[in-house]
């Protein structure tokens, strides 16, 4: 009995369900590549797998903190670009990477506590505010190197510290493993944990729920709305860092898009968009279906075009059936 | 069977049955309405007349029995057929868009176009025929939100004729209204019927009914009680039949010592609807805020509570000087409030029965790195659920999902895990039934037999004389007076509560 109320305990959480679904969807998206291209199953394949939706897992998480929230954060593919600008520059300039990371960390967190003032004290619409700290940081990515790219890293810092930095960032493998993917796992359980485990997490989870009753239960939306942003720059930093280590130099245009790509993991993982539901394994789940599709698309010679087109399809499905689900539920409290 | 009258019977309901999740609404309940006569649909809280009429405008539809609307059996009607035939309802909240002009309100949905274009002239020609035809003295250009809410109201009305609606269903229309607005309503109502209207009218406020009313329907606990003529019956006889049971057991009572003064509020000003307030709360008393709406109570309580801004004011708990400046400063010194609206302040709907009790109680819930102790958590939950009597498969159930009454008691609940000095209740009974009102009562005394100042505002006069010991009146964001529960009478009540400043 214990067994079996602990199986219904977990399926009874909310978000649970989409969450499964995503991985389910995962599963099938997969094998019927793999049945089309064997190669799909190497292993080679799949440890690159896992290394190129680590970007996607960790900008997700950033993002899903938001939409839990009931906002958004549009900024966040450009601090990812700013992050990846500044410590680069910082680098060929010979400064030592932890503290260039740690320069680049300081901004980008600048920047989630514009967006949560911006957001958790003015109100403005998030939607609004953050679009203008996206530009306002990918304007930073520009000139923080008089608008080029930047050099190779080890231009400045040497061979040695730039091979370090990047192996430990993307080419380094621990247990057999990425690191990039690595990385991304350390940076999922800790803000899983602080999510569904902390104080912090029901408060975000509350505001995106009822703005007014977590108030009116003592909870600061100033506060928690800015450790939402704060998460997503958090977020948003690291990825610049696997960026920059992937090149080996600062690109401008990195992070392009990717707070859509962000909304886009998190949607099919099913968390949702309106906020208050939702759990961060969904988004695992929503990166590595969208990761698990450019993949195969490749793989099997798909145009990027098409791909494009089915991710876009994969997305708007994604969040119909949570409106549908919705209504469903809401139909059922009517008439029942 | 009602021999001559029968053509102009425009509406006939006869055995309506509606069940909702756990509770039967309306049980083999009967209704008709004339052409030409108001009719009051009159009842308690939860009797039922809301759920009956929405089944008369198609929002709902009834499990079993007959509707026959100008002669016509409907069994499946949706809210867009009642339209077209002619059956029109005016929330007690008003829907409008308040950002469109009172024409664009009007023709919403039903716009006149030329070519597809729209023919704004016409519509406003139209709206002003029809505002003129009423004798309503607003222009269809105003944009509605900068209107005040009676107005609003006179627009609703004004859309609803527009529709060439035949039976006009009033739900409390006169709650927020002024006196004088009031005047108003009742002679548009008046020429409405002149025009052959049928209205049905559902109002708490009985002494209000003579003005208008040909017939009254009562109902009680999702039945029909009876159907008269207004004249032919009493107003004692009319409440009889709507109470239809002991009065006393409606509203339990503890009798308790009158303790030390627990919190004393001093000059609190804040905005327009709180103005000049002082009071006392003493331990052992429930103490009731009655007066209008819009009387300026909930603000009160929001501002001592810390949610709104204060201009100035001193509060006193137990003796001691309190700063509160934030909700978090009011929970930490023991001060809570359940608020009024449980879907829109007081609940988490999509959050469990759990998250929604842990919030304001995280800060005892976690241990000092913020981390939750699940185990704590559990406990204080189950806790406060049988404590309260909330009827609940588990603690993981959303709260959005319960029935009203159990979302009170969760709302209730969760500040009860804690050591509170003052309790306040915003409206804690609107819209649930008996049963749970009368749990909600035994809460209050019983938090009052632990020595903890109690006080709750409501806008039902026989809750307040019923619950409080002692009764404060506001009006216009006042306090006009104070009652002991032995002086208070609705008509004392009443007086207090329209004591509007002469200078406005």
């Amino acid at each position: 009995m214990g067994k079996n109320s602990a199986i219904r305990r977990f399926f009874s959480i909310r978000g649970m369900a989409s969450a499964i679904i995503a991985f389910i969807a995962l599963i099938i998206i997969y094998v019927v590549f793999g049945l089309r291209e064997p190669n799909v199953f190497s292993t080679n394949n799949i440890l690159n797998l896992l290394r190129s939706m680590a970007k996607y897992l960790i900008i997700g998480i950033g993002q899903s903190y938001l939409l839990i929230t009931g906002n958004i954060d549009l900024s966040i593919g450009s601090v990812v670009g700013m992050s990846a600008m500044i410590t680069a520059t910082l680098m060929t300039g010979g400064m030592a990477p932890i503290l260039a990371a740690a320069i680049s960390l300081v901004i980008c967190l600048i920047i989630g506590v514009i967006n949560g003032f911006l957001v958790g004290k003015t109100k403005l619409p998030p939607f609004i505010a953050t679009l203008g700290t996206m530009f306002v940081a990918r304007g930073i990515a520009y000139i923080v190197n008089n608008n080029r790219n930047t050099d190779a890293i080890s231009s400045g810092i040497g061979k040695e510290a730039a091979d370090k930095f990047q192996s430990f960032f993307y080419y380094g493998k621990t247990f057999g493993v990425y690191n990039t993917f690595i990385v991304a796992v350390v940076v999922f359980a800790v803000f899983f944990f602080i999510i569904a485990k902390t104080r912090t997490g029901r408060h975000i989870y509350a505001i995106g729920s009822n703005v007014e009753a977590a108030k009116l239960s003592g909870v600061s939306v100033f506060l928690t709305t800015t450790k939402a942003y704060l998460v997503s720059a958090f977020c948003a930093f690291v990825v610049g860092l696997i960026l920059c280590a992937q090149a080996g130099m600062g690109n401008m245009e990195a992070g392009n898009s990717y707070e859509m790509y962000a909304v886009a993991a998190g949607v099919i993982g099913g968390i949702s968009p309106l906020g208050g539901t939702g759990l961060l394994l969904g988004t695992f789940a929503g990166a590595a279906v969208w990761q698990t599709l450019e993949n195969g698309l490749n793989m099997v010679g798909a145009q990027v075009g098409i791909q494009r087109i089915v991710i876009g399809l994969i997305v708007v499905f994604s969040v119909l059936l949570d409106v549908l689900l919705r209504r469903g539920s809401l139909i059922k409290k009517r008439t029942k | 069977m009602v021999g001559d009258d029968v053509d102009k019977i425009i509406v006939r309901m006869e055995h309506i049955e509606k069940s909702f999740p756990g509770v039967k609404a309306l049980s083999d309940v009967n209704f008709e309405l004339k052409s030409g006569e108001v009719m009051a649909l009159l009842g308690e809280n939860g009797a039922g007349k809301s759920t009956l009429m929405k089944i008369l405008s198609g929002v709902y539809t009834a499990d079993s029995g007959k509707m026959n609307i100008f002669g016509k059996e409907y069994s499946n009607l949706n809210p867009k057929l009642a339209q077209e035939i002619g059956v029109a309802i005016i929330h007690q909240e008003l829907n409008m868009c308040r950002h469109l002009s009172v024409a664009e309100n009007i023709f919403l949905g039903r716009e006149k176009t030329n070519m597809s274009i729209l023919s704004n002239h016409e519509m406003e020609k139209v709206a002003k025929a029809i505002l003129d035809d009423l004798q309503i003295d607003i222009k269809p250009r105003e944009i509605v939100g900068n209107l005040p809410v009676s107005k609003q109201q006179m627009v609703e009305i004004a859309k609803a004729l527009s529709t060439n609606a035949k039976v006009l269903i009033m739900d409390e229309p006169t709650s927020s209204l002024t006196s004088k607005e009031i005047n108003d309503l009742f002679r548009i109502i008046h020429s409405l019927k002149d025009k052959g209207c049928g209205i049905v009218y559902i109002s708490h406020r009985l002494e209000e009914l003579k003005e208008i009313v040909d017939r009254v329907t009562i109902m009680r606990d999702g039945k029909f009680v009876c159907m008269n003529d207004f004249n032919s019956m009493t107003m004692d006889e009319i409440i009889a039949n709507m109470v239809g049971r002991e009065i006393t057991e409606k509203f339990p009572t503890v009798k308790t010592e009158k303790g030390k003064c627990v919190l004393e509020v001093k000059n609190l000003n804040a905005g327009k609807m709180v103005r000049e307030i002082n009071f006392k709360l003493y331990e052992g008393e429930i103490v009731g805020f009655a007066g209008l709406m819009g009387a300026g109570r909930t603000e009160t309580t929001r501002a001592i509570f810390g949610v709104d801004k204060k201009d100035s004011g001193e509060f006193i708990l137990d003796g001691q000087p309190l700063k509160i400046n934030s909700v978090k400063d009011a929970i930490k010194s023991g001060i809570v409030l359940a608020p009024e609206d449980r879907k829109k302040d007081g609940l988490c709907t999509k959050l469990s029965i759990r998250d929604n009790i842990a919030l304001p109680n995280l800060d005892i819930i976690c241990d000092k790195a913020g981390i939750v102790n699940r185990k704590k958590e559990t406990e204080m939950c189950n806790k406060a659920v049988n404590k309260l009597l909330i009827k609940t498969a588990g603690l993981e159930v959303d709260a959005g999902t319960l029935s009203g009454g159990n979302q009170q008691k969760v709302v209730v609940g969760k500040w009860l895990a804690r050591d509170s000095r003052v309790v306040m209740f915003d409206e804690p009974t609107r819209g649930i039934d008996v049963a749970a009102k009368v749990e909600i009562y035994h809460l209050m005394n019983k938090l009052k037999q632990d020595g903890i100042a109690v006080m709750f505002v409501s806008s039902e006069m026989p809750e307040v004389m019923g619950i409080a010991d002692r009764i404060i009146v506001m009006c216009d964001g006042k306090i006009t007076g104070e009652l002991s529960k032995e002086e208070a009478t609705q008509e004392k009540i009443l007086s207090l509560a329209t004591r509007f400043d002469k200078k406005l």
